[in-house]
C-alpha cells in the first residue's frame, strides 16, 4: 500500500554529515507543518519528526548538548524505525539531488521572486558570451577607420585608447560641441562626422549600438555622474 | 566738415519702440538673468534712456548720437563697413546691433566692456566716435538742460551723472529684443514656419556647416552665440596682420607696455582683437562670436564689415577661413555645395523678426542677385579639398567629410 | 575728485604696467624667480596680477645657484625647438596631419631669435611607409634651422628601419653642443612578437600602431643599445650636462599603452653617475614631466593628436593639460622649445596651439614641485 503522496523529511538537530535533508511536500500545501512534541519525561531531549506525530525521547541527551555523527545517526534511525512501526506498509522514496541530476520541476525549490531574479548558471553563461561578443564587435569598430566609415584613416582609439576619456557615465549632458543636451550616441555620431570624417550613423545602425556597448563597458564601475562637464 | 547738424541724426520712430515681452521665442530664464539687480527696468528709466539714445547733444559737436550708428530702422546698425563718427572720422570696427545685445556676456567685438552700462560710457569719450573729452563735459551739458535735470531727478533721485546716464541708456537697450521670428515659431512646434530650403539650411547649420558649435542656439539660450572669442581668419585678410601679431606677442613677452601703446597709435593694432584686452596668445586676432538674429539687417558682416553678403561670409568659412598662424583650429574647409549654401542663407533669413520682415526681404533679394554674379570670397577648389590633394606643400589643407544620409531635416539637430 | 572712466582695456594696461614696474624694482635673481613662478606665487609676494593679465615666462631659464648642481663655467645658454609625432599619412588619404606638421614648421620658423637646432621627436610617418616618410622629409626641409632627427616606432616596424636609415641615417648618435653632451637614443626596439604569429610586415606595423592592443612587446633600448650608450657616455666626464633624446620615455609610466621602457631601470643606472641629465621624449602626445634621482624627463607634444592621461602611473610632478576639444583639430597639440641655461639646466616651453604657452622650469622639477609650479588645468581627462 502506497503511502500518501509525498516524501518524508527527517530532520535532525545536528548539522554534521550524514543527515540527508529531503524536501517535504505536504498534501495540505498551504498549511505549514505543526510539530507536536511532547515534553520530556526522563530528563532528556525529545526529538520530533516533521510528520508532526512521531517523536522519541533521547534520555541521555541534555538540552544544548551536541551529538556526534554516530549518535545523531542512531537517533534518526530510531525515529525512522518508530515511524515504520506506525506505517508498516509504507514505501517511501528518497530523492537524491546530486549535482548533475536535473530535478523534476515539482521538486524544484519554490521560486521567491520573478523571472529576472534568477538566471540558471547556463543562462548566465549564455548572457555573458553574448554580451562579450557584442562588446568585442564594438571594440573592433572602435579601432578601425574603415568599419567606422571614416575617410581619412582616423579611428576612435587614436584619441581614446581603451576608450579612455570617453566618460560615458556623464551622459546625458550638455555637450558644448553640439550645444545641446546629448546622449553618448549623439557624441559618437558627432565624432564620426567631425574628426573621423565619416557619415553619421543612423540611430538603429548596429555599429552605433556596438560602439556604445564597448564604450560603456570600459567604464564599468564608474559612478554615474550625468551632466558632469 | 562736421557730420551734420541735429536734423541729420535719426529720429525715434516705430522701430525704436520698446518691444513686447510676449514673443514666442523669448527665453524667460535668460531674460531674468540678464537684467542686473543694480539697474532694474522701469518705464520712466526706459523713456529717459530712449531720449538720451537719440540725443546728439551727447557728442562734442552736437552732431552724433548713439542712434547715428545704431539706427533703429537699419536694425540698430548703420549698415556701413565701419562706423563714421564726428568730423566724418572712420573707425576700425563695424557697428554691432543693439538688438538682443542685452544677452551678450560682454560688449564690443573684443569684449572689453562687461555690461551694457559700461559699454555706453565709451563711444561718447572716443575721439573718432562722439568725441567728448571727459565724462565731466557730458555731465555738465546734461545738467544745463532743464528737461534732463527734472527727469534724472525723477528717475534716479539726483542730478544727472555719468553712471546714471549709462544706466538709462542700457535700460532702453534692454527693450530691444526680437524673438518673433519664423525660427522661433518653428522651435515652438510649427513645422511649417520654416520652408523646405530653410529646414535644409538648419540641417547644414547643425551638421556639415559646423555653425552650431560657435553660433550656439538652444531653447534656454537661443542667441546664436557662444559668447567666446575666435580667430576665424578675417583679420588675416589684412596683409600685415601676422607681422603685427608677432610684434604684439613679443612686446608682451618682454613686458614693454609703452611700446605697445606707440605701436597702437602708429599702426592698426585693432586687428589683434581680443588680444588687446587680455594679452593672451590664444586671443590673437580673435573676435567675439556675434548673434545671428536679424542678420539680414546687420550687413555688412564681420568685425571689419568686410563682407557685403551672407554668401560672402559663408564662402569665407567654406574654404576654411584665411590661413594664419593664429587661426582657430575649429575653422576648417566645409565642402558645402552651392545648393547647401543657398539653403543655409535661407535659414539665416528666417532669423528675421516680423518688424523687419519687409526690409529684410528686400535685402535678401539684393544679396541673392549679387551672389549670382559676384563672389569675391568663393574658392570652390579650396572648399571641396581639391587643390590640396595636388602635389606640393602649399595649402590650404583640410579634409571634408562625406555627406550625411538624407533624413527629415526637421529632426536632425534636434529641438 | 572726478572719477575717471577708463575703458577696461586701459585699466588692464595700467594694472599690467604697475605689475611690471614693481617687477623691475626687484633684483635680478628675485625677478627671475618671480617670473618663473605661478601667478599664485606672484600674488603671495604682494604683486597682484589682474585676472586678465598672465605673466608670460621670460625667455631665459631660471638660473638659481641653489638648484644648480653642476655646470661648466662659461657655457653659453642656448635654445632648441622641437616638432614631434607628426604621424603623417599620405596627402591623398588625410591632410589633417599634414596641416598640423606644417603649422609646427611655421611656428618654428617664426621664432625670433631662431633656435640653435630643431629636434624632430619621432613618429614622422604613421604606417612606416616610404611615401609617408618622404612627405615628412619634404615638410622638414622647410625648417630654417638645422634638424636633429629621431626615430619612432611608427617609422620603424614596417620594414624594420630600412627606409628610415636610408633617409635619415643611424637611429642612435651623439654630438656635443655648447658644453652639453647630446645623445639621440633609439629606444623603441621590441622583442619579436610577430614571427610566432605569422604576421606580415603590414600586420606587424598595424599592431605596433595601435596603442592599446597589448600584443606588441614593450619598448626597450635593448642590450646592444645600452652597451652603446655606456660606451658613448664613458667618453664624457660626469660633470658634463647630458641631454638624452629618446622616443620612449625611459621610465615606466603606463605599461598597457607602451608609455614605458622595459629596461628603463638599467638605462637610468647608466645615467646615474652624471650630475645633470635631462631626457626629452616623444610618444606620449601630452604635457608630461618627471624627475627620478638626477634625471629630469620632459614629454613633447604631438602635432597630430593628443593622448589622454593614463588611468594610473602618472608622475606626480606632471602638470596636466586640459583635455582636448575635438571640435578644434589643433587643441592639446603643438610644439615647443627647450631653453638650456648655464649648467645644462633645462626649461621646457610647451607651445600649446589655441592655448596659452606653459613653461616647466628646471627649478620646478629639481625642487620636487615645491617651487615654480605653473597653474593647474581646469578640465582634466576622465
Amino acid at each position: 500500500m502506497k503511502i500518501k503522496r509525498g516524501l518524508l523529511a527527517i530532520s535532525v538537530g545536528t548539522l554534521l554529515g550524514g543527515a540527508i535533508y529531503l524536501p517535504l511536500r505536504l498534501q495540505a500545501a498551504s498549511e505549514p507543518p505543526s510539530h507536536f512534541v511532547p515534553p520530556p519525561g526522563a530528563g532528556g531531549v525529545v526529538v520530533g519528526l516533521c510528520d508532526g506525530e512521531t517523536s522519541i525521547e533521547v534520555p541521555w541527551l541534555k538540552p544544548g548538548q551536541r551529538m556526534t555523527n554516530e549518535q545523531a545517526r542512531a537517533v534518526s534511525n530510531s525515529l525512522m524505525s518508530k515511524w515504520r512501526e506506525r506505517h508498516p506498509n509504507a514505501e517511501w522514496q528518497m530523492a537524491q539531488a546530486g549535482p548533475n541530476q536535473a530535478m523534476a520541476p515539482a521538486q524544484a525549490a519554490p521560486v521567491q521572486g520573478g523571472v529576472y531574479e534568477r538566471l540558471t548558471p547556463r543562462e548566465q553563461k549564455i548572457a555573458d558570451i553574448e554580451t562579450a561578443k557584442f562588446i568585442e564587435e564594438g571594440k573592433e569598430i572602435f579601432h578601425d577607420p574603415g568599419k567606422l566609415g571614416g575617410t581619412i584613416g582616423v579611428s576612435c582609439d587614436m584619441c581614446h585608447p581603451d576608450a579612455a576619456n570617453t566618460h560615458p557615465e556623464t551622459y546625458p549632458k550638455y555637450q558644448t560641441q553640439l550645444q545641446r543636451v546629448a546622449l553618448l550616441r549623439d557624441m559618437i555620431n558627432w565624432c564620426i562626422e567631425n574628426p573621423v570624417k565619416g557619415k553619421p550613423l543612423s540611430p538603429d545602425d548596429p555599429r552605433l549600438r556596438a560602439l556604445e556597448a564597448y564604450i560603456i563597458s570600459q567604464r564599468n564601475g564608474a559612478a554615474l555622474a550625468y551632466g558632469k562637464h | 566738415m562736421s557730420h551734420g547738424v541735429l536734423s541729420d541724426a535719426p529720429k525715434p520712430g516705430p522701430s525704436a519702440e520698446p518691444k513686447p515681452l510676449n514673443q514666442p521665442g523669448l527665453p524667460r530664464d535668460l531674460y531674468e538673468l540678464s537684467i542686473p539687480a543694480s539697474n532694474p527696468q522701469t518705464p520712466e528709466k526706459v523713456a529717459l534712456g530712449k531720449t538720451l539714445f537719440f540725443d546728439t547733444r551727447l557728442s562734442a559737436d552736437n552732431s552724433t548720437a548713439c542712434a547715428t550708428c545704431h539706427t533703429p530702422d537699419l536694425g540698430f546698425t548703420d549698415q556701413l563697413t565701419t562706423s563714421k563718427g564726428i568730423h566724418d572720422q572712420l573707425g576700425h570696427r563695424n557697428a554691432p546691433t543693439i538688438l538682443n545685445a542685452m544677452f551678450n556676456v560682454t560688449q564690443f567685438w573684443d569684449g572689453r566692456a562687461p555690461s551694457l552700462e559700461e559699454q555706453a560710457k565709451l563711444p561718447i569719450l572716443n575721439p573718432v566716435e562722439m568725441g567728448q573729452k571727459a565724462p565731466d563735459a557730458v555731465v555738465t551739458k546734461l545738467n544745463s538742460i532743464q528737461e534732463y535735470n527734472a527727469t534724472f531727478q525723477k528717475v534716479f533721485g539726483r542730478a544727472p551723472n555719468y553712471d546714471d546716464m549709462a544706466k538709462a541708456i542700457a535700460a532702453y537697450e534692454r527693450t530691444q529684443i526680437t524673438f518673433d521670428t519664423p525660427f522661433d515659431r518653428f522651435m515652438a512646434g510649427d513645422n511649417k514656419a520654416l520652408d523646405v530650403s530653410a529646414r535644409r539650411g538648419w540641417t547644414v547649420f547643425n551638421g556639415k556647416g559646423r555653425c552650431m558649435t560657435c553660433h550656439a542656439v538652444n531653447p534656454t539660450s537661443p542667441m546664436f552665440t557662444d559668447n567666446l572669442f575666435h580667430n576665424i581668419g578675417v583679420s588675416a585678410h589684412k596683409s600685415d596682420f601676422v607681422a603685427l601679431a608677432r610684434k604684439g606677442l613679443a612686446l608682451v613677452e618682454k613686458g614693454n607696455t609703452k611700446q605697445i601703446d606707440e605701436l597702437a597709435l602708429q599702426t592698426d593694432l585693432s586687428e589683434l582683437g581680443r588680444f588687446l584686452a587680455t594679452k593672451q596668445t590664444s586671443d590673437v586676432g580673435a573676435f567675439k562670436t556675434p548673434g545671428l538674429r536679424n542678420i539680414l539687417m546687420t550687413h555688412p558682416y564681420f568685425h571689419d564689415g568686410s563682407q557685403d553678403t551672407l554668401w560672402d561670409t559663408i564662402d569665407h568659412y567654406n574654404k576654411g577661413g584665411v590661413q594664419n598662424p593664429f587661426l582657430d583650429g575649429g575653422i576648417q574647409r566645409l565642402g558645402l555645395t552651392e545648393p547647401e549654401i543657398d539653403d543655409l542663407v535661407a535659414f539665416l533669413a528666417a532669423l528675421t523678426s516680423d518688424h523687419y520682415a519687409a526690409a529684410a526681404k528686400k535685402e535678401y533679394a539684393r544679396q541673392k542677385a549679387h551672389s549670382r554674379t559676384t563672389r569675391p570670397q568663393r574658392d570652390t577648389a579650396a572648399a571641396m579639398g581639391v587643390t590640396a590633394k595636388a602635389p606640393g606643400l602649399k595649402g590650404p589643407f583640410g579634409d571634408v567629410a562625406p555627406n550625411p544620409t538624407e533624413e527629415d531635416p526637421a529632426l536632425i539637430g534636434g529641438r | 575728485m572726478p572719477a575717471r572712466h577708463k575703458s577696461v582695456e586701459t585699466k588692464y594696461m595700467e594694472e599690467r604696467d604697475r605689475v611690471l614696474r614693481a617687477l623691475r624694482k626687484l633684483d635680478r635673481r628675485t625677478f627671475l624667480q618671480v617670473s618663473a613662478a605661478a601667478a599664485g606665487a606672484v600674488a603671495a609676494k604682494g604683486l597682484v596680477t589682474p585676472h586678465s593679465f598672465q605673466l608670460v615666462e621670460v625667455a631665459n631659464a631660471a638660473v638659481d645657484k641653489k638648484w644648480a648642481q653642476t655646470g661648466e663655467k662659461g657655457n653659453p645658454p642656448f635654445t632648441f625647438a622641437y616638432i614631434s609625432d607628426t604621424h603623417l599619412y599620405t596627402k591623398a588619404l588625410n591632410e589633417r596631419f599634414v596641416r598640423g606638421a606644417l603649422k609646427a614648421v611655421e611656428d618654428v620658423n617664426a621664432l625670433d631669435p631662431q633656435p640653435d637646432f630643431v629636434l624632430f621627436g619621432g613618429d614622422l610617418a604613421q604606417l612606416g611607409r616610404a611615401d609617408e616618410m618622404r612627405l615628412g622629409a619634404e615638410i622638414l626641409k622647410e625648417v630654417k634651422a638645422p634638424i636633429k632627427i629621431m626615430v619612432g616606432e611608427h617609422d620603424w616596424f614596417l620594414d624594420m628601419g630600412e627606409t628610415w636609415q636610408e633617409l635619415f641615417g643611424p637611429p642612435s648618435y651623439s654630438f656635443d653642443w655648447k658644453g652639453v653632451h647630446v645623445v639621440t637614443l633609439m629606444s623603441v626596439y621590441e622583442k619579436d612578437f610577430w614571427t610566432a604569429r605569422h604576421m606580415s610586415p603590414d600586420e606587424r606595423m598595424h599592431t605596433v600602431a595601435g596603442l592599446d592592443n597589448g600584443i606588441q612587446s614593450r619598448f626597450e633600448v635593448g642590450d646592444a643599445g645600452r652597451e652603446w650608450l655606456k660606451n658613448d657616455l664613458s667618453k664624457v666626464s660626469t660633470d658634463t650636462p647630458i641631454l638624452i633624446f629618446s622616443h620612449s620615455p625611459l621610465y615606466k609610466y603606463y605599461r598597457p599603452w607602451n608609455f614605458w621602457t622595459e629596461d628603463a631601470d638599467q638605462v637610468q643606472e647608466i645615467l646615474k653617475p652624471y650630475k645633470t641629465v635631462t631626457v626629452i621624449h616623444g610618444h606620449t602626445h601630452q604635457m608630461l614631466s618627471n624627475r627620478i634621482g638626477n634625471i629630469s624627463f620632459h614629454g613633447m607634444l604631438s602635432t597630430a593628436w593628443p593622448w589622454p592621461y593614463a588611468p594610473e602611473g602618472l608622475p606626480k610632478l606632471t602638470i596636466e593639460m586640459d583635455r582636448a576639444d575635438p571640435f578644434d583639430q589643433f587643441d592639446a597639440c603643438g610644439n615647443g622649445r627647450f631653453n638650456v641655461a648655464e649648467g645644462g639646466l633645462v626649461d621646457a616651453v610647451y607651445n600649446l596651439w589655441d592655448r596659452n604657452p606653459v613653461t616647466i622650469t628646471y627649478r620646478y622639477l629639481a625642487s620636487n614641485g615645491s617651487e615654480g609650479r605653473p597653474p593647474d588645468p581646469k578640465s582634466l581627462s576622465y
